[in-house]
């Protein structure tokens, strides 16, 4: 993989409480142009709200994100946080595609209906223009017969590989995978995980939180291990998985590889 | 022979009652269109990020919920004209019925609003759209489908308390009733007839209530032939 050392996510001293726990103990991370990184680690270990504060879907009460070399979000005006506006923060959010666990589609549109409502009102793409876009991302994703469908019409693996599709429409600098594949069927995750290999071959840059072991074993340049707010280890899929550091790495693996 | 209902006098009254029923309607139609529009935007006030909005939607909500509808059109149509707003009797029965019933579907789409999952909001915002953006074009279109049945079901409460703005002088059905039974003394035969028009518009129309429930219930698929 061909991997640029310009960083395109940056995340520097990243605190995170709800109410009385402490979920983000100071992180710091940055991944690559082009790299791919898997985040695993026990639930409640705050891989799923790092993920949500790089997007904003959380906010953080300390810490700073660059996407693509700019602060994003907030400035910080002699140790104050100043927000940026609400227009500001939705354009940072516009170039950093996100997919979630529940898959999250509108089930009042269409699979290519989802996936044009963004670059239509957000990025003013022209509508048959956007369209045209959305169909081939459709089929890239293997998909080109479901566009008309609704959601509640596809199978699980169907709606998140739509999902993914709508993602990709907004033709973001990074994509973020918030356990994508956890709440399908087992037999239902092989069909998106082969979505998500195929954009790391088209070189996206990915910061995957999964339990996939072997996704992040056979994709990953970098896997972290967090765990209780922190990031434990992290190198490569070869040494995390062949000789951790840490031994709460290794209990860690040891429970979920053993199942 | 003595007779509850005269059908004589049936037929005789019918062109004015029919006249009745016709401003009842109308009434109904002003009302309900004012409504639906004003109590949305009530709902999205009540959800405002700006705390004062928001006390002042709770506060009229509060007001119209705590009073008799009765009270709210005797209010417009006799009080206001000591402080000088003078309205004629149609125009103070739309303001107040507007005014009640903004309140109540304001809180009838608050709830629809409030029924969508947060994962179409966390969805939303993270393709970029804006609060204002997502509301309308994600939020609002599912939260309205949810509330149509509750909405029709205002809609058919409303055609019956019309009847009430027979109290301010607005020759509705039950006002037009009132007028000819103090002429003609022929009680059952007229408020028989008022019912049955009554009826005849709101029986159809909880069908048709009934019908959208299951629509609506069906969820998002294509339409097949």
């Amino acid at each position: 993989m061909n991997t640029g050392s310009r960083p395109m996510v940056e995340v520097e001293g990243l605190h995170k409480h709800f109410g009385e726990l402490h979920v983000l103990r100071g992180i710091d991370l940055s991944v690559a142009v082009g790299e791919v990184v898997c985040i695993i680690g026990p639930s409640g270990s705050g891989k799923s709200t790092l993920l949500r504060c790089i997007n904003h879907l959380e906010v953080a009460e300390q810490g700073r994100i660059r996407i693509d070399g700019e602060l994003v979000y907030r400035d910080e005006v002699e140790g104050r946080f100043r927000a940026h506006s609400n227009r500001a923060i939705a354009a940072v959010r516009a170039q950093v595609g996100m997919v979630f666990q529940h898959f999250n589609l509108f089930p009042h549109l269409t699979a290519i209906g989802n996936i044009v409502e963004a670059p239509i009102h957000v990025l003013r793409k022209p509508r048959d223009e956007a369209r045209r876009r959305g169909m081939e991302l459709l089929a890239q994703v293997g998909l080109a017969d479901k566009a008309e469908a609704y959601p509640e019409e596809l199978s699980g693996g169907q709606q998140q590989r739509v999902a993914i599709a709508r993602a990709l429409a907004m033709d973001p600098k990074a994509m973020l995978f918030d356990e994508v594949t956890s709440a399908l069927d087992p037999e239902l995750v092989a069909e998106v995980l082969t979505v998500m290999r195929d954009l790391v071959r088209r070189g996206m840059t990915m910061l995957v939180v999964t339990h996939e072991m072997n996704f992040a074993r056979q994709v990953a340049n970098r896997v972290i291990f967090m765990d209780h707010g922190a990031i434990v280890e992290q190198n490569t899929p070869e040494r995390i998985f062949g000789s951790p550091q840490e031994k709460r790495t290794r209990d860690f693996l040891k429970t979920v590889l053993e199942r | 022979m003595f007779e509850l209902f005269n059908s004589q006098v049936a037929v005789e009254n019918i062109g004015p009652l029919l006249g009745g029923l016709l401003l009842t309607v109308e009434l109904t139609f002003v009302v309900i269109t004012l409504s639906l529009v004003c109590g949305l935007f009530v709902a999205l006030a009540g959800i405002s990020r700006l705390a004062p909005l928001r006390w002042l939607v709770r506060t009229y909500i509060e007001l119209i919920r705590g009073t008799p509808l009765l009270l709210q059109l005797i209010y417009v149509y006799y009080v206001l004209p000591e402080i000088g707003i003078r309205l004629d009797a149609f125009t103070a029965g739309v303001l107040a019925l507007t005014l009640n019933y903004s309140a109540y579907i304001s809180e009838v789409y608050r709830s629809g609003i409030q029924a969508i999952a947060k994962g179409q909001h966390d969805a939303a915002g993270a393709l970029g759209m804006t609060r204002a953006l997502a509301m309308r074009r994600i939020i609002l279109p599912q939260a309205i489908r949810i509330v149509v049945p509750a909405l029709g079901n205002y809609f058919i409460g409303l055609f019956k308390d019309t009847a009430l703005c027979s109290a301010v002088s607005i020759q509705e059905l039950v006002f037009t009733a009132q007028v000819h039974a103090a002429l003609n003394f022929q009680y059952f035969t007229l408020y028989t007839v008022v019912a049955a028009m009554y009826l005849l518009v709101s029986f159809p129309a909880a069908r048709l209530v009934n019908y959208l429930e299951r629509v609506t219930k069906r969820g998002y698929r294509r339409r097949r032939a």
